[in-house]
């Protein structure tokens, strides 16, 4: 039993950090109807920079976090008008490789300036562990999990019940549309990515807390983990994202822990083809009718 | 609007291809610096081309990197004080990225410059390639660090500095009973990469033979290499006190960070020389407490050519320490330079020069900061391995 609990907590607090990238994933697609594959090189970049802000220029650990968040905001919506926006008219698949492109960038511009070598990352907060009978739970987890439902909660109330929130789904709805309505599309894809990117780093910070230790490929799997997640709740949909990234930790933390480390990724992947033969839009995701 | 953009995208990507040339070509020019075009200098000096093949771009360019630099300290100290039987050494080392078909490139691009020895490669998978395309040409192979059991087999002049993985696991099994460390252990090590796999086996079948049990074995992968959280509640449960770690200390600094607190305190982890280095990886030393190395290099050892070693490598490396790879590297360049004065040879271009270094490898002695060595006609090499543990941050040999 204690054993099923353990491997619960950390389930979740790997699926909360899935669920924060899944969600710059989905967003965008569903607003921009593009795969940014470098979203997941956007958490590398949130890590080392609060390691640079900690360790370099001597930040206290918790300027540092939010130093990361407005890096990589920004860096999201630069990558966004330099690379993505020439390219709005283009076929999706040129998008796609352009997004690949830019994730190795990201990459080696990292492995160019910090090495190979793996770099710790900065305690930001000490904070007792807490025992209850012989489950041992890490303060860090509990900050995870509180976070991310807090900001869950925080995004769907955004989405739903602002205007700018509306603005977002009217656009996801039909771009011609909306912007015959008076909308901004390239305001609301910038804004977009700006949220995603946020949410990326806020990824980091906890990722970073958990696993101290960022290479310049950090992201790279996290990143293919969160977009499965994304597929699986259903692209384009948040609370899909949500369920997906929080259903993905689960699935790989029981199966390492009740079938074979080694096998966990493969029954991750297994699971997702599973689902996709069954309900090809994902677990929340619309069927999409198209217009002829 | 629309143009400046596109402006502005045409140079971040001329910037990006730019970036990529830069990092691509730094080596080369190294290399091109220190070449000579033939094996005599202006002044009419003979000249030993080494050639080095290793990972100095990449993945593990840490290791390629380490290694180059240490036999280039070796390189630098032996021709200060006159070369060897009259001749200079000169290392030129080639990037592989830790890739076998590119490392053939290298040493085919090296042979063309008028390579004398070969240091091999510094990864197991890639030296095995470059032995087996030396194999015709008949000169010395002699392998910093590529520690594989076939990694130098099918070619009588290859040799190497480091132990082989199977050693490495046998000797850690004897070790532990020998100093009764523990009788119920548990293993955790990466079933994707040779080096920990070798060491496992030869392990678990030397536990056997050796009365220890061994009581849980779990694995990680290389994409599986941050989150140890399942495996270490698996050994928790298993009540090990000793837990066996024959991984590279990236990996191990991960474990360990998140094993502190959770495995019960006084718990040993026993690790090989891949662990060295782990102090200068771990986030907090204190989670490296109780770390045991069975290793041949200690950068901490107190011995004296081993620190005027780490000193000569820190003042050339912008302070950086040098570890396992850095001292085999170091130590290959003086085993060539004992195997050259034993020989007796004075010309890199005389036709007997290459049968005669390899004739004259199992003859030599080599003290290095790697231990005593002789090497067996098989290339294998004969030395002492020394116990270290790590204690309050710092690492100390280990007495019972």
């Amino acid at each position: 039993m204690t054993h099923f609990i353990q491997t619960l907590i950390s389930s979740l607090s790997l699926g909360s950090i899935y669920a924060l990238i899944a969600l710059g994933y989905t967003m965008v697609y569903g607003i921009a109807k593009m795969l940014n594959f470098a979203h997941g090189d956007i958490i590398m970049v949130g890590a080392y920079t609060v390691i640079v802000a900690a360790f370099q220029l001597g930040m206290p650990p918790l300027v540092a976090a939010l130093m990361s968040i407005v890096v990589c905001v920004l860096l999201g919506v630069l990558i966004e008008r330099l690379a993505y926006k020439p390219l709005r008219q283009a076929p999706p698949l040129s998008v796609l490789i352009t997004a690949i492109g830019v994730s190795y960038l990201l990459q080696n511009l990292a492995l160019l300036l910090f090495g190979s070598e793996q770099k710790a990352f900065p305690t930001l907060i000490t904070l007792p562990e807490l025992h209850l009978g012989a489950v041992v739970i890490d303060g860090i987890t509990l900050v995870t999990l509180a976070a991310t439902a807090v900001i869950m909660v925080g995004l769907t109330l955004f989405i739903n019940k602002t205007r700018v929130g509306k603005a977002l789904r009217a656009v996801s709805e039909d771009k011609e549309a909306a912007e015959l309505m008076g909308i901004s599309t390239n305001k609301t894809i910038t804004l977009t990515f700006a949220i995603g990117s946020a949410l990326a780093a806020v990824a980091s910070i906890f990722y970073g807390a958990t696993y101290i230790y960022i290479k310049p490929t950090t992201g790279a799997m996290p990143g293919i983990k969160a977009f499965t997640a994304a597929v699986f709740g259903g692209i384009g949909s948040i609370p899909g994202a949500m369920l997906g990234g929080i259903l993905l930790g689960m699935i790989e933390q029981f199966s390492k822990t009740y079938i074979s480390t080694l096998w966990s990724d493969a029954i991750v992947f297994g699971v997702l083809v599973l689902i996709l033969v069954v309900k090809p839009t994902g677990l929340l995701g619309r069927q999409i009718k198209e217009k002829v | 609007m629309k143009t400046t953009t596109k402006r502005f995208f045409t140079a971040l990507a001329a910037g990006a291809l730019l970036v990529g040339m830069t990092g691509c070509s730094t080596p080369a020019q190294d290399n091109q610096a220190t070449a000579p075009q033939e094996n005599a200098s202006a002044s009419g000096e003979k000249e030993v081309l080494i050639g080095g093949i290793g990972p100095l771009t990449g993945d593990y360019a840490n290791y390629g990197t380490a290694a180059r630099n240490g036999a280039q300290i070796a390189v630098d100290e032996i021709n200060a004080a006159g070369g060897v039987n009259g001749m200079k050494l000169v290392l030129n080392y080639q990037d592989s990225a830790g890739d076998p078909d590119s490392a053939v490139a290298a040493y085919g691009k090296l042979i063309d410059q008028g390579m004398d020895v070969s240091l091999g490669g510094v990864l197991s998978g890639e030296t095995a390639s470059i032995v087996a395309a030396a194999k015709e040409d008949g000169l010395l192979v002699l392998t910093p660090s590529a520690s594989a059991d076939a990694a130098i087999t099918g070619n009588d002049s290859a040799f190497r500095v480091c132990f082989t993985d199977s050693s490495q696991g046998t000797a850690s099994a004897n070790y532990i009973a020998d100093n009764q460390l523990a009788t119920e252990v548990a293993v955790f090590y990466q079933s994707d990469i040779d080096y920990s796999v070798g060491l496992y086996r030869a392990f678990e079948a030397q536990c056997q033979a050796s009365n220890i049990t061994i009581k849980e074995v779990q694995t990680f992968t290389k994409d599986t290499s941050t989150d140890f959280s399942t495996q270490i509640n698996a050994i928790k449960d298993s009540g090990a006190k000793l837990v066996f770690i024959p991984i590279y200390a990236a990996e191990a600094s991960t474990f360990l960070t998140q094993a502190a607190g959770k495995l019960p305190e006084g718990t040993v982890y026993f690790g090989c020389d891949g662990l060295d280095g782990i102090l200068g990886k771990v986030s907090d030393v204190s989670v490296a407490e109780n770390v045991m190395l069975l290793t041949p290099f200690a950068a901490d050892d107190p011995a004296e050519n081993v620190q005027s070693f780490v000193k000569a490598y820190k003042q050339a490396n912008g302070d950086a320490t040098p570890d396992q790879f850095a001292a085999d590297g170091y130590d290959a360049i003086y085993a060539i330079k004992a195997a050259i004065e034993k020989s007796g040879v004075t010309d890199p271009s005389a036709a007997d020069f290459n049968s005669k270094l390899v004739a004259a490898m199992p003859e030599i002695t080599v003290d290095g900061v790697t231990g005593t060595m002789t090497w067996t006609a098989e290339g294998e090499t004969v030395k002492d391995a020394k116990a270290m543990i790590i204690h309050d941050g710092a690492a100390v040999l280990y007495t019972k």
